[in-house]
């Protein structure tokens, strides 16, 4: 069975509060279903064929890195709408997820260039948004709740109103902590502000894009993993911050 | 007027402790809190007691090791002093110290005073109080959603002691602080290690400072000691670490940290390199104070580990060893010495997320838990708030579920840990659970067991 190939975009400049989580969740429940995975780290400058890649991820970011990365994708940012479009899986967190709008601008006014991919804008404010949070999410096609922590000055503000948002906020702040929609979701691709990581204690997102790596690569996923003690944590979140 | 109010703040600060005292509470904060409210320059005044000199030590691992052994070394050299205690490291916590140990007049004298302080709190600190000494152990992601990212935190410092005379001991290892001297001007003493046996060529993953202080390219190293800390050098610029006047060379670390310092032969029950560097940083700071080499040597060996410092207890019989871990580095070192350890192990976590604990539990995923798979485990037993994260994280670093326990209740997680097969049992716990384990573990030490201190000690 072929080897299913991860790019990890710029994971020196990119990885806060234990976003490289999503990948150690990724490639062991791969191995638990029986497919090999190789992680590839791309760093600034460096050659990727996106032919050979099955699913893309970035991780947050501290704003100093921001520009570095922006000046880079900005290079590659053709071939990635066309991946994208073209419905590969792809996970954008917080910074990364930033980057596929029009621009950030900062507290000091200072505005710093997106892909400009979507229609959406973020604006840094003083007071982060800080805390734990509860979605609900349909991207499987059912109503599921996803859990995490958000931490980010940022807001986002999404001007397109045919862009779907990855959530509808249940409890915390979302992408401005106004409007109750967090992340985008857009054919395969997700951004999100949520740390925690996302993927470990939400094995039904973590599922989704295997299902879309597997079934680009024309495999049907048949076996079902054991998520006890994903569950067990999921819940133990959820109770929490629904009784904070 | 002003006599008046001070003598006011000591004596509420002072009954106050007396009360908590009574009540069986752990008064290290509220006494200084409602004592500054009263006189506001209460610290001020009060440290103008110290005869000698005044020695701070922050950083984000091994403060409160590090300052715990300069207090042991003074108090063996005939010293008087005043320390304050763990977690109570906030300028509430340091002026209960001072109301504690002085009298009611606010007049008692003493040699030195050692200050745990928080990174965070170093700018009010200095505000109030003029040390001689900033001593800092290391920069490490630590509790980033408290006070955002590590380089605000450290540039805060520096603009902090730029207009003092205070001297600084600095860890030369560390890459973030290669340039508090050029940006200070302040007269700085540095302590560091060779090389040793016990170094890497590559790194873990979740090390902080990968970029140069002076001009932004990454760094590379020649070799790492742990974490961030190693033999570094840039590419572009030339940076590399600073010469060390304090130099740790011979490092043994099994059964336990034997190593030199300069001509100073150490040797100590501790385990662990972090360990080794929080006594190298001490006695750094204790020769600078010109304390005498033999006097050193026989407190370093004799100093008994404080709660969660690696305290030792005995329970049906079996050594239980209590850590507390904090962050990503803590953790791996604290697995890395299980890994040495080779006896069958039952092993303990308890994650909390509790404001002192940082809300974000995500550290864990920075922290290379996979090394848990080497440590010879028997069961492991996740507990605490959060048990079900810990419970997540161990599964995905490849242990077996049949070997994963829940139990969230600290008190059955223990009791479950304990019951295990494993020859001993490590507990390890965030830091507000710390203190209730401790309870616990207490509660089951086996009452005929010698005093904690004659137990103490980690492998024959």
């Amino acid at each position: 069975m072929g080897e299913i190939k991860i790019a990890h975009m710029y994971p020196d400049l990119m990885n806060l509060y234990g976003d490289r989580g999503n990948l150690i969740c990724l490639s062991q429940r791969l191995k638990w279903y029986g497919f090999n995975c190789k992680i590839t780290p791309v760093s600034l400058g460096e050659d990727l064929d996106f032919n050979d890649i099955d699913f893309i991820f970035m991780g947050g970011g501290s704003d100093r890195e921001q520009d570095l990365i922006y000046r880079d994708l900005w290079k590659r940012a053709d071939r990635l709408w066309i991946e994208i479009e073209e419905g590969m899986p792809m996970l954008a967190i917080c910074g990364a997820y930033q980057l596929l709008g029009k621009y950030y601008q900062a507290l000091d006014g200072k505005i710093m260039q997106g892909l400009s991919f979507f229609d959406f804008y973020t604006e840094g404010e003083e007071k982060r948004l800080i805390g734990n949070i509860i979605l609900e999410a349909e991207v499987t096609g059912e109503k599921v709740t996803v859990v995490g922590f958000e931490n980010h000055g940022g807001r986002t503000y999404l001007n397109d109103s045919a862009i779907e948002p990855f959530g509808k906020v249940i409890k915390g702040y979302g992408n401005n902590g106004y409007d109750k929609t967090e992340g985008i979701f857009y054919k395969n691709l997700i951004g999100t502000y949520l740390h925690g990581p996302l993927l470990p204690k939400n094995p039904d997102i973590a599922d989704f894009f295997i299902k879309v790596i597997l079934m680009r690569k024309g495999i049907k996923l048949d076996k079902k993993l054991d998520n006890t003690i994903e569950n067990f944590a999921h819940e133990q979140v959820k109770k929490m911050i629904l009784a904070g | 007027m002003r006599g008046l109010r001070k003598i006011t703040a000591m004596l509420t600060g002072k009954i106050l402790l007396l009360l908590m005292k009574v009540l069986g509470r752990q008064g290290t904060v509220l006494p200084g809190k409602i004592a500054r409210r009263i006189d506001p320059d209460i610290l001020k005044k009060l440290a103008k007691n110290i005869t000698e000199e005044i020695i701070v030590v922050t950083g984000t691992n091994g403060k409160t090791t590090t300052s715990n052994m300069i207090a042991q070394i003074l108090t063996e050299e005939g010293y008087s002093i005043i320390h304050n205690r763990a977690g109570a490291n906030m300028l509430t916590g340091i002026t209960t110290a001072f109301i504690a140990g002085s009298d009611f007049t606010g007049r008692r004298r003493y040699h030195y005073a050692v200050l745990e302080t928080d990174e965070a709190n170093v700018p009010l600190l200095l505000r109030e109080v003029k040390p001689r000494l900033l001593l800092i152990t290391n920069f490490f992601r630590d509790q980033l959603d408290r006070y955002g990212e590590l380089d605000y935190t450290v540039k805060m410092i520096k603009d902090a002691v730029r207009e003092s005379s205070i001297e600084l001991v600095l860890n030369a290892d560390d890459p973030l602080m290669a340039d508090f001297e050029r940006y200070t001007g302040l007269c700085v003493w540095y302590y560091g290690f060779d090389d040793t046996d016990y170094d890497t060529l590559v790194s873990s993953e979740s090390r902080e400072g990968r970029y140069c202080v002076f001009c932004g390219n990454e760094i590379s190293y020649r070799r790492y000691h742990y974490a961030q800390l190693g033999s570094f050098y840039c590419n572009k610029c030339g940076n590399h670490n600073p010469e060390p006047n304090f130099l740790a060379r011979d490092l043994v670390m099994n059964p336990h940290l034997r190593f030199k310092i300069n001509n100073i032969e150490i040797e100590s029950y501790y385990q662990g390199f972090y360990n080794a560097y929080n006594i190298l940083a001490a006695v750094s700071a204790a020769k600078l104070l010109g304390v005498e080499n033999e006097t050193i040597r026989k407190a370093i060996k004799s100093y008994i580990p404080r709660a969660g410092r690696m305290e030792v207890f005995n329970i049906n019989g079996k050594e239980t060893i209590l850590i507390l871990v904090k962050n990503p580095a803590g953790l791996n070192q604290t697995l890395t010495a299980m890994k040495h350890d080779k006896r069958r192990k039952n092993i303990f976590l308890a994650l909390n997320d509790n404001a002192a604990d940082g809300r974000d539990v995500s550290w864990i995923w920075d922290a290379d838990v996979e090394i848990i798979n080497e440590t010879n485990y028997e069961r492991i037993v996740c507990s605490g708030k959060r048990s079900g994260d810990i419970a997540v994280r161990i599964k995905y670093s490849g242990v077996s579920e049949n070997t994963i326990l829940i139990k969230t209740p600290l008190k059955e997680g223990i009791e479950a840990a304990c019951s295990g097969e494993g020859e001993t049992t490590y507990i390890l716990s965030t830091y507000t659970a710390l203190f209730p384990c401790r309870k616990i573990l207490r509660r089951m030490h086996h009452k005929k067991a010698s005093k904690e201190g004659e137990v103490f000690r980690l492998t024959e």
